[in-house]
């Protein structure tokens, strides 16, 4: 019988494994990524990557040692003061900031009152930190990381506030679009837009452009007014690109579109290059680069015409230009990060050493 | 095939009831009970059998052939369990039959547990998937963000109350007392402590209820929910057939035959 107990409990113990397995992989996604005019700022899982742009070899990386309480994903961005910011999805919510010349940490907010995954990136506008917290939290820090204020919005964030140098707009996953009044962090209005923002807004001369998951491409004026632009075959997740009088954004069919602001008319339709974009388009010149989850880079002229250059795994993290790159990071593929020139040709690749 | 058969289903379900109900908060926790009160009546028929199964167990111990082979083999074990397994046979009794339930109940935890983490969606990855795996009837982009909360409850996260600074794992406690409870009120009685069965019946009433109270302690709440509503169930199942014994639930004593 001893033996017959040993089994059992030695499957209840396997049993337990196998479950635990199954089970706890609560957190991953695709990598956040910004850049800088010498490096590249790489957030994959445990770690933060700085990457030389010349020499294309890593410069630091964040933290020496992973740790299972931190894992990275949200865009980096980098202050006016000098700081690269980026929240953790892991268990402890950290907001770190680090020096980008050493990846040295500057501070850390463990933040015990955020109770969500910081998915997006913060916005520092007039000498403060904007911090969206997945727990539906808009949190205000001093550029030291001191606990300012928050103000409770609803529904997940996970999109950058951004602002038209007056007010704040924040995008809920809950399909409201807040607009907040930094002076006093009180809501000047709140609109509902039909379905979840989860890439955030772009802001215009005038309001901004939000594409959401009811298909729809919003513009939303500073008072909270809102109007249907568009519609799309797909789900629209990254935020549109605006380059002048022009509007392109993508969507999880696959379609690229470029709207006309002047008529509120497409310039082209039926361009689809080869899988669902969940990335913002970037603008260059004459050429729009947009990424596909069948881990493809696309060049587009403004006639919709394209060719398709095949990166490897799946691409979701909107492509970042530094100079005369454009940066690219695929996910769950050989590469961490790919460069590209203008015209489309791969210039280097970097993957992280074990 | 797992992904197709029991997660996309078990998904669609759950939010097809989330639909029902709206996108309220609690409502999540209300689809995740209602789901359960489904599949226990989904599971009736082998429950039943379980119960069946018990009360068999129970009527054996009454049985002059059964007594006899005890008190004739008491210092044989290896002859008791061969006897044992004659009349088991001869009767139709399937011994296990009280664990079969709760071990069916393995794949259905882990499809729902993927599938509560499916639908909640916490990362912008699985909401991804989230918009791969609805049936198209159900409008997913009307009902999503799913609500997770429920009572004091992220149903997204491990539960636990902040008492004098200590975090207490309510959910886990009572998951862990729910099991032992349905375990011991399903185990069938013995007039022989020794009886294999018997033995197995009581680690599994200890072991069963420590692994699912880790469970509850590690994953989402809603799987915690999930156990309390189908042990909850299950107890109201068993007592509503008369056989229960109340007495079983004392730790450290030997299942005894129900007086009835």
């Amino acid at each position: 019988l001893n033996t017959k107990r040993l089994i059992l409990i030695s499957l209840f113990a396997m049993a337990a494994i196998l479950l635990s397995s199954c089970g706890t992989a609560p957190v991953n996604n695709w990598p956040g990524l910004a850049a800088d005019a010498e490096r590249a700022y790489l957030a994959s899982g445990s770690f933060v990557y700085a990457i030389d742009l010349q020499s294309h070899n890593q410069v630091w990386r964040y933290p020496a040692e992973a740790d299972n309480a931190l894992h990275f994903y949200a865009n980096p961005v980098l202050t006016p003061d000098g700081q690269l910011l980026i929240g953790s999805a892991g268990t402890n919510h950290a907001l770190v900031s680090l020096d980008p010349a050493t990846g040295q940490e500057k501070w850390a907010a463990p933040f015990a009152r955020a109770r969500g995954e910081w998915i997006a990136t913060p916005l520092m506008f007039n000498d403060l930190i904007y911090a969206p917290n997945a727990d539906g939290r808009l949190y205000v820090l001093n550029p030291d990381g001191t606990f300012v204020d928050s103000v409770e919005l609803g529904g997940a964030l996970w999109s950058a506030p951004v602002t038209d140098g007056g007010l704040i707009y924040v995008a809920s996953l809950d399909h409201h679009m807040h607009i907040i009044d930094p002076a006093n962090l009180q809501s000047v209005k709140t609109t509902d837009l039909g379905g979840a923002i989860p890439g955030g807004a772009t802001p215009g001369p005038d309001g901004l452009y939000v594409g959401t998951f009811a298909s729809q491409l919003q513009f939303v004026s500073a008072s909270g007014d809102h109007e249907p632009l568009a519609e799309s075959e797909g789900w629209i997740w990254g935020p549109p690109a605006l380059d002048g009088e022009t509007l392109y954004y993508a969507d999880l069919e696959g379609n690229v579109y470029s709207l006309d602001l002047a008529t509120v008319s497409q310039n082209w339709s039926g361009v689809k290059p080869d899988g669902p974009i969940a990335a913002s388009p970037l603008v260059i010149g004459d050429q729009i680069f947009v990424v596909t989850e069948a881990g493809s880079f696309v060049v587009l002229d403004r006639a919709g015409k394209f060719n398709v250059t095949q990166v490897g795994g799946k691409i979701y993290t909107a492509p970042v230009v530094s100079g005369d790159l454009i940066l690219v990071a695929p996910y769950q593929a050989g590469t961490a990060l790919v460069a590209f020139d203008a015209a489309g040709k791969q210039v280097w690749t970097f993957t992280p050493a074990e | 095939m797992w992904e197709t058969l029991i997660v996309q289903p078990m998904t669609n379900l759950l939010l097809w009831i989330y639909s029902l109900l709206g996108p309220g908060p609690h409502m999540f926790g209300l689809a995740i009970i209602l789901f359960t009160i489904l599949i226990r009546i989904i599971t009736w028929p082998l429950n039943a059998s379980q119960v069946k199964g018990a009360q068999a167990m129970q009527e054996l111990q009454n049985d002059k052939d059964w007594q006899d082979i005890q008190k004739k083999y008491a210092k044989d074990r290896e002859k008791l369990a061969q006897e044992q397994m004659r009349v088991y046979k001869e009767k139709g009794i399937n011994p296990f039959a009280s664990c079969l339930p709760t071990l069916i109940q393995f794949p259905i935890i882990i499809g729902l547990y993927q599938s509560i983490i499916r639908a909640l969606a916490v990362t912008p990855l699985s909401m991804l998937q989230l918009a791969r795996t609805a049936y198209p009837f159900l409008n997913i982009e009307s009902i999503i963000p799913l609500n997770s909360r429920f009572l004091w409850m992220d149903l997204s996260r491990p539960e636990s109350i902040a008492i004098f600074g200590f975090g207490l794992p309510t959910l886990a406690i009572i998951v862990a007392v729910t099991t032992y409870v349905q375990s011991k009120l399903t185990m069938p009685a013995t007039a022989n402590p020794g009886d294999q069965s018997a033995m197995m019946g009581n680690m599994m009433s200890i072991y069963m209820p420590l692994l699912l109270g880790w469970f509850a302690l590690t994953f989402a709440s809603g799987i915690s929910v999930y156990f309390i509503v189908s042990n909850l169930l299950g107890i109201i199942q068993y007592a509503a057939t008369g056989r229960a014994n109340w007495r079983n639930l004392i730790p450290g004593e030997v299942p005894v035959r129900s007086k009835k």
